[in-house]
């Protein structure tokens, strides 16, 4: 028995079949149970448990359709339009769904309708029932009203007026409900009979193309899996022919014979095709997650999806010129890269038009492609820019002369460094259309005694930052002084006290703080 | 050891006819300057040294560094087609290292500049946290590498970047390897860095393995430099050297290891008109004797693609006219 706290009580969640024997109820409190029958087991509901026990079927029930809805607490939809023919029909599917999830220890109950709503009402009425499009309404009529998928409060209205199973809903006058109970009632009516198109919602997004295979023999090896991925990859790679694409993105789920579903997804920087590449990428993932992956008594499903595709350019291979094959193996080392770390490491720098230092540089991933105005840059000269920027510049503790001179010598990461020669100022004001709040920077070149070179800057000014926004305040303050001058002066007796408001010391300016932010050759 | 003249000299040309059979060319050696006795002596007096088992690096394979007393003592040059580990003895010093990295990178980009082939800057999250990530705009600014040019890659594990170091070094279109790491983790040894140098000769293009901090340790390079920070020559101005200002990096380079040279130090100064390293002169003379501004006297004119027209008509006149219209 599972208890549940609802209107401020624990109250009876679940039962099983041994409880319901006892004439307990769902709803009833716990104390009125207990009261009943002292030696009951009750355990607290795990509403995270339940979803993520779902979840897991769900992605077990992919095996059957791609379309898979929740319907949460305690229900799963399954579009199999178009899917039966591949397990022998509507009734072995069904059959063989209920089988495998009898062996797997669940008590499941199924019904197949053309509509959602009557699917809903066989599941939970008439396990095992099939019925064909047009026959819902006939079918319904004997089931008790909670068949319909509407709220309690409308099925207690309901039941109170003498309407206790759907066929008498059914046979009554529809204006006097839809006026009475909202038209929530008539609309789950009508989407049950299917005079209302009704769709379910899909979990994951339906792959644009997928191929799988399925084994009497479960496999279990990391070699066995890499050789079907190369062999379902063979049997994709016509398909994505004919519709000119390659892969961006794609999926390989394994279905393991307990239930559990693992997913791996490589993701490519240039639309794909060939097996082999395919292979290599699924390679690098395999080796990567190997630990992860447990194959446990082998796996009976292998599905390879392709989620994203884009065009593939055909390319007429020239015999000449082999440039293009250049980029895709830089390309191809990328992608391998992303799949065995899981994310895009390989990247190409590119400017950004900022002058603080931090924001100059973006990274893109993988290689530029080629220009040739690039080599066209301006000679080196000045040394103004380190070699090496800090991920994020380190306070250090610097002696330098107030307020704006250069530092004498200063600490960084435990070790004393004393300053020979400095160059600089070089200032920085933040960049006030992306930063309000940013303060000004003063950016110092020195060497130290053995010739380590670093670039320091101190943080702030000591007199504080020239703000915009109290600039303006005040100038507007002294405009309306300006204005209302006279008044004030007639109506405030004592100017004293105006002056003593004024004379509240303002809050000091920070003090300037210093950092390190790179190392120069 | 009373070794004939005669014998020698045909046991040197056997050698020689041996190299040329294989292949290779027998490796050269400049005299060493202790007082060797016997048989070296003797061997030593042509000026050529041969190894029973040494391969010679072929002319062609190596990566000159331009500066002319290292490559000298090199045999030519960086081994092209190898792995070379470049030591920074502490994490600050890593941006000299890298100064002296880039500056052969420089020189590798320059190889084929019609293809195009980017420099990969490979390390772990450990290095680039302590030594700083190469900034794209410091490195444009110094040595002229174009940003298009570069590409960076940071794997948190050692395991990970070593690998991605081992598949890049076989990829032949990349112009180069730089691959950092941190320290002396047990995972670099030889045969770590065996499968490096072979992958890097088989693709024919250096991988440099820069280390921070790290002991000198067995490993399969061929030549290992130290490169520790020197203190900056001042900017030249017309008015002669600036004092207090900071110009040319420089560099201190030791050469720790190598098969054909002997253990040198150099003191080298990146000089970023010419985008060559260079020697630095220290006595004043001869740096008096240089223009005050390194490099070409009048420097290139940066891109200009749209240059003024002349103004007004250029108008020819018959030796008489001009005189008469000059009032002769």
């Amino acid at each position: 028995m599972v208890s549940r706290r609802q209107d401020n009580a624990q109250r009876i969640a679940a039962l099983d079949t041994k409880a319901e024997a006892l004439k307990l109820r769902i709803g009833q409190g716990i104390a009125e149970a207990r009261a009943m029958h002292p030696d009951l087991d009750i355990v607290e509901e795990d509403v995270e448990g339940d979803r993520r026990l779902l979840d897991a079927l769900a992605d077990w029930c992919d095996r059957y359709t791609p379309l898979v809805a929740m319907d949460w607490p305690d229900g799963l939809y399954l579009d199999i339009t178009g899917c039966a023919h591949l397990f022998g029909g509507e009734v072995a599917l069904m059959e063989d769904a209920r089988r495998r999830l009898r062996e797997q220890g669940f008590d499941v109950r199924g019904g197949l309708a053309a509509t959602p709503g009557t699917a809903y009402a066989l599941a939970r009425f008439d396990s095992g029932a099939i019925i064909e499009q047009g026959d819902e309404a006939q079918a319904l009529a004997p089931f008790p009203l909670s068949a319909l998928r509407i709220a309690p409060d409308t099925r207690h209205g309901l039941e109170s007026v003498g309407l206790r199973v759907v066929g008498a809903v059914m046979a009554a006058p529809r204006a006097p409900l839809a006026k009475r109970f909202g038209k929530e009632l008539l609309l789950r009516i009508d989407q049950a009979v299917g005079r209302v198109e009704e769709s379910i919602t899909p979990r994951r997004p339906v792959p644009d193309l997928s191929v799988e295979r399925r084994f009497f023999e479960p496999i279990g090896t990391i070699e066995d899996i890499e050789q079907l991925v190369l062999t379902l990859s063979t049997t994709l790679q016509p398909a994505l022919a004919q519709r000119g694409e390659g892969a961006t993105a794609l999926e390989l789920a394994l279905f393991r014979v307990d239930g559990t579903v693992f997913r791996l997804r490589v993701r490519t920087a240039r639309p794909l095709r060939d097996p082999k590449l395919i292979r290599i990428l699924f390679r690098e993932k395999l080796s990567a997650t190997s630990e992860s992956l447990d194959p446990g008594y082998g796996f009976d499903l292998l599905r390879l999806s392709v989620l994203t595709a884009q065009p593939f350019a055909e390319v007429q291979s020239d015999l000449m010129k082999e440039g293009d094959e250049e980029v895709q193996t830089i390309a191809l080392l990328a992608d391998r890269v992303e799949a065995r770390l899981g994310r895009q490491v390989v990247v190409h720098p590119v400017e950004i038009a900022s002058h603080i230092p931090e924001r100059a540089i973006a990274y893109a991933p993988g290689a530029a492609t080629p220009v040739d105005e690039e080599d066209d840059v301006q000679p080196a000269s000045t040394f103004t820019r380190p070699l090496r920027l800090l991920r994020q510049p380190e306070p250090v503790d610097v002696t330098a002369e107030v307020p704006e001179g250069p530092p004498a010598h200063f600490r960084w990461r435990r070790m004393h460094h004393r300053i020979v020669r400095a160059e600089g100022p070089e200032r920085m004001i933040p960049e006030w259309w992306h930063d309000e709040k940013g303060e000004t920077r003063d950016y110092f070149r020195v060497e130290d005694g053995e010739g380590h070179r670093y670039w320091l800057f101190r943080q702030g000014l000591y007199e504080g930052e020239p703000r915009l926004a109290p600039l303006m305040k005040e100038k507007m303050e002294e405009e309306e002084r300006r204005r209302t001058g006279k008044s004030i002066k007639a109506e405030d007796p004592n100017p004293a006290k105006d002056e003593d408001d004024d004379s509240l010391p303002a809050a000091p300016p920070p003090m300037p703080r210093w950092y390190m932010h790179g190392i120069f050759a | 050891m009373a070794v004939s003249a005669l014998a020698q000299e045909r046991l040197c040309a056997l050698r020689h006819e041996i190299a040329r059979i294989e292949g290779v060319l027998p490796e050269r050696l400049a005299a060493p300057s202790g007082a060797p006795s016997g048989k070296e002596q003797e061997a030593t007096a042509n000026g050529i040294l041969m190894r029973r088992s040494g391969r010679g690096l072929p002319d062609g394979d190596v990566l000159p560094s331009h500066v002319e007393p290292l490559d000298e003592l090199l045999g030519g040059g960086l081994p092209l087609g190898a792995l070379t580990e470049i030591h920074a003895p502490t994490a600050r010093a890593a941006g000299a290292a890298a100064a002296f990295v880039l500056a052969l990178g420089s020189r590798l980009l320059q190889r084929e500049p019609e293809k195009h082939l980017p420099l990969l800057w490979l390390g772990t999250t450990e290095a680039f946290s302590e030594g700083g990530l190469p900034y794209a705009a410091g490195i444009r600014e110094t040595f002229g590498i174009a940003p298009q040019r570069l590409l960076f890659a940071e794997a948190p594990r050692l395991g990970d970047t070593l690998w991605i170091g081992e598949e890049a070094a076989r990829l032949p279109d990349l112009a180069g390897v730089i691959l950092e790491l941190r320290g002396n983790p047990r995972m670099l040894d030889l045969t770590a860095t065996r499968r490096l140098h072979r992958r890097a000769q088989a693709a024919g293009r250096p991988v440099f393995l820069l280390r921070q901090s790290a002991e000198q340790t067995p490993t399969a390079a061929p030549v290992r430099l130290l490169v520790a920070p020197a203190p900056a020559a001042p900017r030249q101005t017309l008015d002669g050297p600036l004092q207090g200002s900071l110009g040319p990096p420089g560099l201190l380079l030791t050469v720790a290891k190598s098969r054909t040279a002997r253990p040198g130090t150099f003191t080298l100064e990146w000089n970023p008109h010419e985008r060559r390293l260079q020697l630095r002169t220290t006595n004043q003379t001869s740096a008096q004797a240089q223009p005050a501004v390194p490099g070409a006297l009048v420097s290139a004119s940066v891109y200009r693609p749209h240059l003024a027209q002349a103004a007004g008509q250029v108008v020819g006149f018959a030796p008489e006219q001009r005189r008469a219209a000059a009032g002769g």
